[in-house]
């Protein structure tokens, strides 16, 4: 069984990130959508294909929800509404299929890194937070290339072996 | 049960060690391990830290381009060594990689832009390659990945914060010596991947 619960912190610290550039005025209503995605049934049903489709969707929509960082300047607040909405069915598609929807509400908290991130930005300008999101693009890059993969080739030698 | 036997009993299961049978195979997976790869090879080690140092000697727009575009490319060359499509010496790219990037801060070169992409995404393919095929097949290699693309971002922030002491009286010319250090370890690299 694949971990749901990884695939989820990197969505939510993907939209915190995101959020950091949405207006105020969007925060609550995005949570909210947030995390009522989170607490609806879940659409999915239960099988390997769909669990592929998942995390396939998860990994994509980090990308995606990472992705806007480095395109927005200011990210428009019905896009972070849809951003919310969308980080909310996967994370819940994920973790449904994965039997770990509980541990989801422990790690939602994860959002609440808009504030570091709104506070960095002000300091520094959006550089860091723009370097940390393209850290998140790259691992759900990776985690989507994994998926493909009948074994991963760890069983070859190290490079420096 | 007596609490000597009780205490007993806890002393010995704190004391007890994980059970190091049947553990899987090829490098061991997880977050830890990922994190701390990029730090076991100096190699790595060194041209990370260059990539950050470079760019924020070249300053705007390349102190964040360089840094995010490394791990960008890193993740086209760990696909490519993940589905094993062969690149040529990858031990001589990255040796290459530590001496031109520090050859590149030593002389203080500040190339066109698309020049300095070029070159860090190029070496940027060859370190992902070698990354991705080593990609434990046991454990967790999702939490490995995130692990060493994490690590590989913060060896970046500490090369930055040391090329930004440029800034500084003296600041210059202790980047160029790191530069310097690093050339002659690329060239310690580059020899020995030519031997071996």
């Amino acid at each position: 069984m694949r971990d749901g619960i990884t695939p989820c912190v990197l969505l939510f610290a993907a939209f915190g990130l995101a959020l950091a550039f949405a207006p105020r005025s969007a925060w609550l209503p995005s949570l909210g959508a947030l995390l009522s995605t989170l607490a609806a049934p879940s659409i999915v049903s239960s099988g390997r294909g769909w669990l592929d489709a998942a995390f396939l969707g998860c990994w994509i929509s980090v990308i995606i929800i990472a992705g806007t960082v480095q395109l927005f300047r200011k990210l428009p607040s019905w896009a972070a509404l849809l951003l919310s909405i969308d980080a909310g069915a996967w994370a819940s598609a994920v973790t449904s299929l994965t039997g770990s929807r509980l541990q989801v509400l422990a790690v939602s908290p994860c959002v609440l890194i808009v504030w570091p991130a709104v506070c960095v930005t002000r300091r520094y300008g959006p550089i860091p937070i723009r370097v940390a999101s393209s850290w998140l693009i790259a691992i759900a890059a990776l985690s989507g290339f994994l998926q493909f993969l009948p074994v991963t080739p760890g069983y070859l030698p190290d490079h420096l072996e | 049960m007596s609490i000597t036997r009780v205490l007993a009993l806890l002393g010995i299961l704190f004391a007890a060690g994980p059970a190091s049978a049947h553990t899987g195979t090829g490098l061991p997976g997880g977050w830890t391990a990922g994190f701390m790869h990029p730090l076991a090879g100096f190699d790595h080690l060194l041209a990370m830290m260059a990539v950050g140092m470079w760019g924020a000697t070249l300053e705007r727009p390349l102190i964040y381009v360089l840094p995010v575009l490394f791990p960008a490319l890193m993740v086209v060359g760990a696909g490519l060594g993940m589905f094993s499509v062969p690149l040529p010496r990858v031990e001589i790219g990255i040796a290459l990689s530590v001496l031109t990037l520090g050859t590149c801060i030593a002389l203080a070169i500040q190339p066109p832009i698309w020049i300095a992409c070029l070159i860090v995404g190029v070496f940027g393919v060859f370190h992902g390659d070698a990354h991705g095929k080593e990609l434990p097949s046991a454990a967790d290699p999702i939490r490995y990945s995130a692990g060493f693309v994490l690590a590989t971002g913060l060896l970046h922030v500490a090369g930055i914060v040391v090329g930004s002491l440029t800034t500084r009286p003296l600041g210059a010319t202790m980047a160029r010596s790191f530069g310097v250090l690093i050339a002659i370890s690329g060239i310690g690299f580059f020899l020995r991947a030519i031997i071996a």
